[in-house]
């Protein structure tokens, strides 16, 4: 917080206090006070001579002269209830803290707090015999920015724990205004460590000295935004992701098919028919220990008389033979000075990798570990395999602060339901989710 | 699904906004709260997003942890 001298005059609220303390104790006295009669107590008597009324406002200036610090910045906070569930038996509630500071003189710090509660007993768990499993995610984030003029510098960190999995990241920006803000540079760097342990059905965890995979993550990030017209914002940024470590989930166990079975798997088998026709093998997942991603996104935003368009396309493929299209668009409709309310829809369509099978093959199937002939990538990660996902719903705020600034309170509530089909899968042919979230944020 | 054909789309869409110099006091739609680079959704929605699309990009640089495991 940064405090800032001003020679502007404070408001009258302490002068009212005192003047009301002087209107009751004359009142119950029986005398009426001669600076109490009005707002400011700076108006002459009809005579226009001096009264004691304007001895009082001289040294109300005098005191604000002398308490001339006015307290500029910003804060901000909020608080967020989410709950999603879908028909794969998943359900994740997530309560959630923020806050933040900003400065006229262009500096910000922001930080932020949530809670993943996660219960689950999908097919792909229920498929290795395992129980339904509840776990307990917490993560925060630290940012900070300076930006006087047309030149800033960010940078924040983050850490994600759960009881298998650790992760932390740091990140550096620079962003750069050119034309009178007509358009913007910006360009980012960002490291992050992941550490994977495994735990027990009995909740009991490995220590990672013991048992640990680990991830590092470095993100690179450029993007330009300009000013389209007087209406219309856009802006395009790139990614591009080096990811280095060993991902395969530790719990993810894989059927493997005779070579002649393999190709009548349907999609969507179910469990049953998995384990009916699946060979004794089921060795763990193994992914490639590395990979770069890279993707491309555009944003437009364009502002109507009473509603705001905004359209967002991402592109994106990586070395692992993935390619992807999402598409986000919402409509935000101004419904007076106290509510705004959006339908939104998003479209993600994406290929499978390069070594995705629905069902492996191994040419070995006399039991003996010793002997498989495993293929060298093999995954049961659905996230990794072709699917599209279509999403619809919408939400709205309520501006619930006072006429002069109705924005300094909103409470905000948003629901989407989201259908995502698996083109070539075991267990799951489609999934339905559900995901909603209550917001009440502060300005002030 | 053709990638290319995609991405040319997405830059020629880019490509036909064009841009033009806009003074700062005529700047006042695109002050509005609604047109700022910040998302509707917030952290909750983000992460499903990041965890049921094996995409990522085009979001903050500090996201970290899998919850996925």
């Amino acid at each position: 917080m940064q405090l800032k001298a001003t020679n502007e005059p404070r408001p009258f609220h302490r002068p009212l206090l005192l003047s009301a303390a002087a209107a009751l104790v004359a009142t119950l006295g029986g005398v009426q006070p001669a600076w109490a009669g009005d707002k400011g107590g700076d108006s002459a008597d009809d005579d226009g001579t001096r009264t004691k009324r304007e001895e009082g406002s001289h040294y109300r200036k005098k005191a604000e002269e002398k308490d001339p610090l006015e307290d500029t910045a910003t804060k901000r906070a909020g608080v967020e209830f989410a709950g999603y569930s879908d028909n794969d038996h998943i359900s994740v509630l997530t309560p959630s803290v923020h806050a933040g500071i900003e400065n006229v003189s262009g500096a910000s710090l922001n930080g932020s707090y949530l809670v993943d509660v996660v219960s689950a007993a999908s097919a792909d768990i229920v498929s290795t015999a395992s129980r339904r499993w509840q776990e307990v995610r917490q993560a925060g984030s630290l940012s900070g920015q300076y930006k006087p003029h047309d030149f800033g510098v960010g940078v924040g960190g983050s850490v994600s724990s759960e009881p298998d999995y650790l992760s932390y990241g740091v990140y550096a920006t620079v962003v750069k205004d050119f034309d009178s803000k007509n358009w913007t540079l910006d360009f980012g760097y960002g490291f992050s460590k992941d550490t994977a342990g495994r735990c027990g059905a009995d909740g009991a965890c490995t220590p990672f000295a013991v048992f640990s995979r680990e991830l590092q993550r470095g993100a690179f990030n450029a993007g330009i935004s300009w000013v389209v017209d007087k209406a219309t914002l856009a802006s395009v940024s790139t990614d591009l992701i080096i990811e280095n470590g060993d991902q395969s989930k530790p719990y993810r166990y894989i059927p493997m098919f005779a070579p002649d079975v393999a190709p009548q798997v349907p999609n969507g088998a179910s469990i049953d028919s998995v384990n009916a026709h699946r060979l004794p093998e089921r060795p763990l997942e193994q992914l490639p220990l590395s990979r770069k991603r890279f993707a491309l996104t555009g944003r437009y935003a364009h502002r109507l008389d009473d509603s705001t368009l905004r359209l967002e396309e991402r592109v994106y493929g990586d070395s692992w033979g993935l390619y992807a299209s999402t598409t986000d668009a919402r409509w935000i409709f101004d419904l007076g000075k106290r509510f705004a309310l959006w339908p939104h829809g998003r479209f993600h369509v994406q290929s499978g990798t390069s070594f995705w099978e629905k069902a492996y093959v191994s040419n070995n199937a006399n039991g003996d570990p010793a002997t498989w002939d495993l293929p060298l990538y093999r995954t049961g990660d659905r996230e990794l395999g072709p699917l599209w996902t279509l999403e619809g719903g919408g939400g709205f705020k309520w501006y619930l602060g006072s006429d002069a600034e109705p924005r300094s309170w909103q409470l905000g509530f948003s629901a989407d339901a989201m259908y995502t089909s698996f083109t070539d899968d075991l267990y799951l042919l489609d999934r339905v989710g559900y995901l909603g979230a209550l917001t009440l944020e502060v300005e002030f | 699904m053709d990638v290319r054909i995609t991405l040319a789309a997405v830059l020629l869409a880019l490509a036909g906004t064009g841009c033009s110099h806009v003074a700062p006091y005529e700047r006042g739609k695109l002050a509005h709260p609604m047109m700022t680079a910040g998302d509707l959704e917030g952290p909750a929605a983000a992460h499903v997003l990041a965890v049921h699309e094996g995409a990522t990009g085009g979001g903050s640089l500090s996201e970290s942890g899998c919850g996925c495991n």
